[in-house]
């Protein structure tokens, strides 16, 4: 059931034999239910990996296929679909700044259902409902109204997290979510993604800057590095030397 | 360390060099222009010196014979202010229309420029065919100049408003419609990825990835252009697309003196009004608007 | 959690629209229904527009059926185009000349006259107030018909915009230039010289240059009321219904406009980054 595979997985920038491989055969299969953490350095290839997921970047070859149907060759109403049962937060959260962090997260809908009125900002009462719903499991129901720019970037994750909620999303993929925030709120942020994986069954993947949160949030760790996997499995499994290899990455 | 110095100092000449030669061009250059053009315009200082006179003398003619003592007496008495203005109401009426003219156009020109932009912006056009097309299009617009279209408009729809309208509403398309695609240009796409990886289309994208951030900018050029416009309709009437101007080319060509400084009087202080309310309106937006 | 709960969490997102934001609502209402009582002020409908569009048609076709073109008289419609840039050229030069000393006095780095300056700027802005094409009309009272009207009005109008934009630049500028020459004892014409100067030369090149380009496209207006140029051809065969020539003129127009905006953006670049 909902199992994602990735095979073969080459990225290439640049048209000419010699351009970059940002991906370099990635052949990976996660499970419904997952939650796993991708660590690397910069530039290791780990946010492009992600994108492909949902075609946000286009693979050279390969192929990645979601319970048995092919994602990468999906095109237009399918496409959009797939999309929608991929929810992306990002580093920069990616909200709009100027409206109100309900209408941030009702934003969540267009992918799923969406017509006319949602250009003059009306949405169905029920999605108002599940919006506050999500809004207040994260604790943030009192800022309904607030303007995003208005809040702290822990915050401002948070909401991007409850509009990546209101896709009823079977996976979460998240590129460096805490890399714009202090410990504390990482560590809330963390908590709540964690919270999802657990009771929504949602299947998290989660690129990741620091070793020691990877370690500490997900049973299963993906170290990259030059596009290719250099090692996937329990975190306790890490050895010193390629901890060493990948450890390169805190001190950036 | 002198085989540095000397390389600099000759470097240094060189540039100098270079800089006195592209100055020297330039002043030449610039120099053989106005010889050019005078010729070509046939302007030189004993035609000045022969027109300025008789613009002294037409201005003097427009100019109202105030007399300080009789300035608020009624409109039958010469040298009061109402004598001066006894056109008053239809002037105000004519105002009113040129004041409806501008809004109108601003205002239409505004929506058909907003939703062309999306299209001749590099960033967000869906598809390059549409790119070119629509900016090829809206630089056609703004490149006739308005009194073109007001003439055609006129010839096709009959001497009045309509004519002005229309040729403004066009024009206002393609001027706006440049500016606001050179705004989206400049937008951060961030917002809208996000609606797209969530599976949102080009729409939607559009509507929330980019109106919101991109809507203090345009409002303001919106307005701009408004002032710009009301600048417009008080002329477009010169070729019979209506507003105040239908009535100043009468009186200038009928040579009322008087009424022709009435009417410019009453120009610029429309003009200076809408200046100033809309400056405000626009300090105000770029402090702060809602969606 | 029940709905109700939910509700409750946020009651003002479930209100109507006119209850949430009644301002916003308000205005909406307002300009739809200024909007429509305009409309039928003016008397439009949708029919005159479509009975226009009608009327526009026979002018379409006789736009590109070019014919007869040894009438056309080519080296007529040339000295237009000629002579409407030879009028933008120069008056978009004198009027930046005038502006230079004009800026300073207006500005308040240089002198501290508060009441000159005030009385500047209303000048400027009374003649901004006044479209060009008015003051094309009584210049070619006082010059006759012709370019020079023309180039006249390019002029005045120049002296209002580029004068109040080169003041709002000489106000704008950095100060601690000014005050290091100020502080050496110079005379004002030195602090002028040194301090001002150097920094808003390019800005003011930057400007006319642009102005230029619209004064390109002012120039062909000012046409249509006899002040020379290419627009006087182009109303006279308006006028004359020779459909297929204003075509072609106009064109003309907008490739000369092109090439002016193009050449002009270049230079822009180039004295902004030099």
């Amino acid at each position: 059931m909902g199992s994602l595979q990735l095979n073969s997985l080459i990225k290439q920038f640049g048209k000419s034999s010699d351009g970059r491989l940002a991906v370099a055969d990635i052949t990976l299969e996660v499970t419904q239910g997952e939650m796993v953490g991708i660590i690397g350095k910069s530039g290791a290839g780990k946010s492009t990996l992600l994108r492909m997921i949902n075609r946000l970047v286009e693979p050279t070859s390969g192929s990645i296929s979601f319970d048995g149907t092919d994602v990468t060759s999906l095109k237009g109403k399918a496409l959009k679909k797939w999309r929608s049962e991929c929810a992306m937060i990002f580093q920069q959260f990616h909200l709009i700044d100027r409206l109100d962090v309900l209408t941030n997260v009702l934003t969540g809908t267009l992918g799923r259902r969406y017509n006319i009125l949602n250009i003059f900002k009306i949405f169905p009462k029920e999605e108002k409902i599940n919006a506050l719903k999500a809004l207040h499991k994260l604790d943030l129901s009192n800022k309904a109204l607030q303007r995003v720019e208005t809040l702290s970037g822990g915050e401002q994750q948070r909401v991007a997290i409850a509009r990546a909620l209101m896709q009823k999303p079977k996976i979460l993929l998240a590129d460096e979510p805490i890399s714009s925030l202090d410990p504390k709120n990482s560590k809330i942020v963390m908590d709540d993604i964690k919270k999802i994986n657990n009771d929504e069954g949602i299947t998290v993947i989660c690129n990741l800057h620091s070793l020691e949160v990877a370690k500490q949030y997900s049973r299963r760790l993906i170290g990259l590095s030059e596009g290719k996997i250099v090692f996937d499995g329990p975190p306790e499994n890490l050895t010193q030397k390629l901890s060493q290899e990948l450890y390169d990455l805190e001190n950036e | 360390m002198n085989n540095i110095l000397e390389n600099y100092s000759k470097n240094y000449s060189e540039q100098i060099k270079k800089r006195r030669f592209w100055n020297i061009f330039i002043v030449l250059g610039l120099f053989i222009a106005i010889l050019i053009s005078s010729s070509i315009i046939d302007f030189n200082v004993t035609r000045i010196a022969s027109g300025i006179p008789r613009l002294g003398d037409y201005i003097a003619k427009i100019l109202p014979n105030l007399d300080t003592n009789l300035l608020f007496a009624n409109s039958q008495i010469e040298g009061s202010v109402p004598y001066w203005y006894f056109n008053f109401k239809k002037y105000i009426i004519l105002l009113y229309e040129t004041f409806n003219m501008a809004v109108l156009s601003t205002l239409f020109g505004f929506v058909f420029a907003l939703l062309l932009s999306f299209f001749s912006a590099k960033n967000i056009t869906p598809n390059v065919f549409s790119f070119y097309f629509v900016k090829r299009f809206l630089e056609f617009l703004r490149g006739v100049p308005e009194i073109i279209f007001a003439i055609l408009f006129v010839w096709a729809l009959g001497v009045g408003p309509l004519a002005g309208i229309i040729a403004m509403t066009i024009h206002t398309t393609g001027a706006l419609g440049k500016l606001f695609s050179e705004v989206h240009e400049n937008a951060d796409l961030k917002s809208c990825e996000a609606i797209r990886s969530s599976g949102g289309g080009w729409i939607p994208q559009m509507r929330y990835g980019i109106l919101p951030q991109v809507l203090p900018n345009i409002i303001s050029y919106a307005l701009l252009r408004f002032e710009i416009n009301i600048r417009a309709s008080t002329v477009i009437g010169f070729v019979g697309a209506g507003g105040i101007g239908q009535e100043l080319y009468l009186v200038i060509n009928f040579n009322y003196y008087e009424e022709v400084s009435a009417i410019i009087l009453l120009i610029i202080l429309t003009v200076i009004t809408i200046d100033i309310t809309s400056g405000a309106l626009r300090q105000r937006i770029i402090k702060g608007v809602h969606d | 959690m029940t709905d109700k709960n939910v509700i409750s969490l946020c009651p003002k997102a479930f209100l109507p629209l006119w209850r949430r934001s009644p301002v916003g609502f308000l205005i909406i209402i307002l300009s739809i229904v200024y909007v429509g009582f305009t409309i039928h002020f003016f008397g439009f409908s949708l029919t005159k527009i479509l009975g226009g569009l009608v009327n526009m048609k026979p002018i379409l076709t006789a736009m590109f059926l070019w014919q007869d073109f040894s009438t056309w008289n080519f080296s007529v419609i040339f000295t237009g185009l000629a002579q409407t840039l030879a009028m933008a050229f120069l008056g978009t030069f004198l009027a930046t000349l005038v502006c230079i000393p004009i800026s300073f006095l207006a500005s308040k780095r240089i002198f501290r006259f508060a009441f000159l300056r005030f009385f500047i700027k209303r000048i400027l802005d009374l003649i901004r107030g006044v479209d060009i094409l008015i003051w094309a009309i009584i210049y070619v009272r006082a010059f006759g018909l012709g370019p020079l009207a023309g180039l006249m009005s390019i002029f005045t109008a120049d002296v209002g915009t580029l004068g109040k934009l080169f003041s709002e630049a000489a106000d704008n500028a950095d100060t601690k230039q000014i005050e290091g020459i100020e502080s050496s004892g110079s005379n004002k014409l030195t602090v002028i010289r040194f301090g001002l100067v150097p920094q808003i030369i390019p800005i003011f090149i930057s400007q006319s240059l642009y102005f230029f380009e619209s004064n390109t496209r002012s120039a062909v207006i000012l046409g249509v009321v006899g002040a020379g140029g290419i627009g006087l051809q182009l109303t006279e065969r308006m006028k004359a219904q020779y459909w297929d020539q204003s075509l072609f003129i106009i064109i003309l127009i907008l490739v000369m406009v092109s090439i002016i905006d193009t050449l002009s953006r270049a230079i822009r670049k180039k004295v902004i980054d030099g």
